[in-house]
């Protein structure tokens, strides 16, 4: 039996905080190992992998540019940071559908339009990456240069105006088929059931009070 | 009372001043199979969007006239009232399947009727056993293939249990085989009662199910009959894709309509004269110079082969089709030929760059590549810098060549407008222009007759056959792929499978069947016709090539005659026509 999504939601903001408060490399070398250690157990250590693939231009930029203008320490734990939460993420998103949190959300209070704009977010996300994949391709087919240097910098606009023109009719088709098939309907019921068991409320207050005692500690 | 009512409709959207449905009046029984056909702008989408509501509750705009459906006006009634009346499946799978698994997919709707949690499992069931989906139910939507994904987008449709089905182009996108499967999903759901409502250029798909095609001609219905007697009339003006076989039948001054190649024979049809060019290589186009060549050639994406082992040499001047299933490499190996993709294994050697080694950007000038979607280019301000700007990128701009280019494609009357205000049509023109800017020794194409109407798309097929550059086509639309090319290379899970004239690679039910094609009814008309050349006991294969022995180029030769080629310092493609 698995934690409702809100209370995995809860616990994963919680670590988010807590990284982001933790000062030294070595806790957060330790925090990061633990989220880590949850996604090997778990069994997505290679999906992991892939997916820190597209995260590493990100961290080497984040790394020389907190080199650059602080230190390597800085560096280090810029990096670490950006690790650490990437992952819990992408270990709550491996562990949670996002109809499911989306629908949790619902029932607790949060409008359906707004939780809907959150799961159709995330689906729309590799339908834009695949499209940005095509753009590029088209435009370097025809001579347009697009490596990742300064003289490219110029042609951006053929990168980015075809991408941008079709995530707006993506974004418009996607409205379009919701409503066809009854996104505004008052009726709504849902087939999997969201309630805040027992160990729910355990889980939460846990992570509430382990979140404070290592803020504190730290601080 | 006609289950669908539409009554004298005119409307425009709230962005155009033309009215987009212009006196429009229908009217659908229950049960019926209607097939909407008609130019690209001639209102079929627009029509479809006026049945379940989202005409005017979503596009606003206005609307004049009556649309009732069981008897109520849509307008009456929000966008999910309609959901147990009109079921409406949109033309881009991707853009309707929003959902993180397929069982979710088929769940959505039904949650929005409000169905108990049982009768919401009963019908997620039917409807999965009905397009073909159970084994899906588990997995991503958007990691399906193309086919896959448009059975899901169906079956979404379809678990709300409407009385209309209607679908906005599904069988664009979709190989043959995918084609055939819809066709009986869609025949199935007919048998249990459901309207079905079609509109399609790819109107040899589906006619024959069909009892009811009406054409639409600037928004409104210019014929409305059963579909042989609407194929009586002279439909080239309506922009409509006449039936190969249909046409057949008037060019021999047949009056009859024969919807299949049975119905054809049955009626003493033979193939035109003129029409009889597939298959015979023109000593012309044999191989002058090798513009490409892979050896061995193999491609990696994530762990799996993409091409495995491909061995392929185009000569100067051939216009080759690539042929094969969705997903079966046929873009991974375009993409090769201006090393957008580079080889996992082997080699490649386009225009003598090797692939291996050679920048995009130094192929770009000599390699000419239209994508599927012409939207994945278009950034300039207008439709001349577009056309331009390739050239310009690579140092070939020539003003005499973009004259007669513009002049090629009908779009000197466009040029300073913006390319994003084009039709789909007009765009493509635009991407195809800006391709021959350069000058490109090679042409590449990838699925070019996509989302085409008749005359854009006889207006390619007459284009291509004047181009004097090397050509490369990835294509599904096996018609084209005949009228077009004069070898096809036949891929199937990455391998080339057949290497051969049109007529070559059909004559191999093994082939065929492998790389999940089905024979043209060109071919098969010719095949089944007695004394023809394709001829064997009425069977329309396996067939004796024109080279009067085994087929050449077929399973295994292809391999075979390039090792032989390469053993002997001659090219497989001379080999194969010699004979």
């Amino acid at each position: 039996m698995s934690l409702d999504p809100r209370t995995k939601l809860l616990l994963l903001l919680l670590f988010a905080v807590v990284v982001m408060l933790t000062p030294g490399l070595p806790i957060l070398g330790a925090e990061t190992a633990l989220v880590v250690l949850g996604i090997v157990a778990l069994g997505f250590f290679r999906a992991w992998l892939r997916f820190l693939r597209a995260i590493i231009v990100l961290a080497a930029i984040l790394f020389a540019f907190y080199f650059w203008t602080l230190s390597l320490d800085a560096a280090g734990i810029g990096v670490l940071r950006l690790l650490a939460s990437v992952s819990a993420f992408f270990f709550f998103f491996q562990l949670t559908a996002p109809e499911d949190l989306g629908n949790a959300l619902v029932k607790s209070g949060v409008p359906y339009p707004f939780a809907f704009v959150l799961i159709t977010a995330m689906q729309f996300a590799p339908v834009l990456a695949r499209q940005a994949h095509d753009v590029f391709d088209a435009q370097r087919a025809r001579g347009i240069r697009l490596e990742p240097d300064v003289a490219s910098v110029r042609n951006i606009p053929a990168l980015l105006a075809p991408l941008l023109v079709q995530a707006f009719t993506l974004a418009e088709q996607m409205a379009e088929a919701l409503e066809a098939r009854g996104f505004g309907s008052p009726h709504r019921t849902f087939v999997r059931e969201y309630r805040l068991r027992a160990m729910d409320f355990a889980a939460a207050l846990a992570g509430v009070t382990a979140s404070a005692m290592i803020i504190l500690l730290m601080h | 009372m006609a289950l669908i009512e539409i009554a004298s409709v005119r409307y425009r959207y709230p962005t155009d001043e033309a009215w987009v449905l212009d006196g429009i009046s229908l009217q659908v029984e229950a049960g019926e199979y209607v097939v909407l056909a008609g130019a690209s702008g001639s209102g079929k989408s627009t029509l479809l969007r006026l049945l379940n509501g989202l005409i005017p509750h979503f596009y606003g705009g206005e609307l004049v006239g009556g649309v009732r459906i069981g008897g109520i006006e849509t307008r009456e009634q929000p966008v999910h009232n309609w959901l147990p009346y009109v079921g409406l499946v949109f033309q881009n799978p991707e853009a309707q399947l929003f959902a993180s698994s397929v069982e979710r997919e088929l769940t959505f709707g039904l949650e929005s009727l409000g169905l108990p949690r049982d009768e919401i499992h009963a019908r997620v069931n039917w409807a999965s056993e009905v397009a073909h989906i159970t084994p899906l139910l588990k997995r991503a939507p958007l990691m399906l293939s193309g086919g896959e994904q448009q059975r899901v987008a169906v079956a979404a449709v379809l678990a709300l249990r409407p009385r209309v089905l209607a679908l906005d182009e599904p069988f664009t996108n979709l190989d043959p085989e995918a084609a055939q499967d819809l066709r009986a999903i869609l025949r199935t759901v007919r048998s249990e009662g459901t309207t079905v409502i079609v509109a399609e250029h790819r109107l040899a798909e589906m006619l024959a199910d069909a009892t009811r095609l009406v054409i639409l001609a600037e928004g409104a219905v210019a014929i409305d009959d059963t579909p042989r007697s609407a194929l009586t009339h002279d439909l080239a003006p309506l922009g409509v894709n006449v039936p190969t076989l249909v046409r057949f039948a008037r060019a021999m001054g047949n009056h009859g309509v024969p919807l299949s190649v049975d119905e054809a024979l049955a009626m003493g049809m033979r193939v035109p004269a003129k029409e009889t060019r597939s298959g015979t290589l023109t000593p012309a186009m044999g191989m002058r110079r090798r513009v490409v060549e892979a050896r061995a050639l193999g491609h990696d994406l994530d762990g799996t082969a993409v091409l495995r082992d491909v061995n392929v040499d185009i000569g100067h001047g051939e216009v080759v089709a690539l042929v094969g299933r969705n997903g079966s490499g046929k873009t991974t190996f375009l993409k090769h030929l201006n090393a957008l993709r580079r080889p996992s294994r082997g080699s490649l050697v386009v225009l003598g760059y090797d692939t291996r080694h050679a920048r995009v950007a130094d192929l770009a000038s000599r390699v000419g590549l239209v994508f599927q979607n012409p939207n994945d280019q278009l950034f300039k301000l207008t439709v001349r810098e577009e056309v331009e700007i390739g050239a310009r990128s690579v140092g070939r701009y020539d003003l005499g060549v973009m004259e007669s280019l513009y002049e090629a494609f009908g779009l000197r009357l466009l040029l300073e407008r913006s390319p994003f205000r084009l039709s789909e049509g007009q765009k493509k023109r635009v991407a195809f222009a800006s391709a021959l800017a350069a000058r490109p020794e090679l042409l590449v194409l990838d699925e070019p007759t996509v989302g085409q109407d008749a005359p854009s798309r006889d207006a390619l097929v007459s284009w291509l056959r004047g181009l004097e550059q090397t050509v490369v086509v990835a294509t599904h639309d096996l018609e084209f792929a005949q009228d077009v090319a004069t070898r096809w290379i036949a891929l199937a899970d990455g391998m080339v499978v057949a290497d051969g004239t049109p007529d070559a690679v059909m004559s191999d039910a093994g082939v065929m069947a492998r790389a999940g094609l089905k024979p043209t009814p060109r071919f098969a008309l010719t095949a089944l016709t007695p004394n023809s050349p394709l001829a064997t006991s009425g069977q329309a294969s396996p067939v004796k090539t024109e080279e009067g022995g085994s087929p050449a180029h077929l399973p295994g030769i292809a391999g075979e005659a390039n090792h032989q080629a390469r053993e002997h310092g001659t090219p497989a493609g001379e080999w194969g026509r010699k004979g």
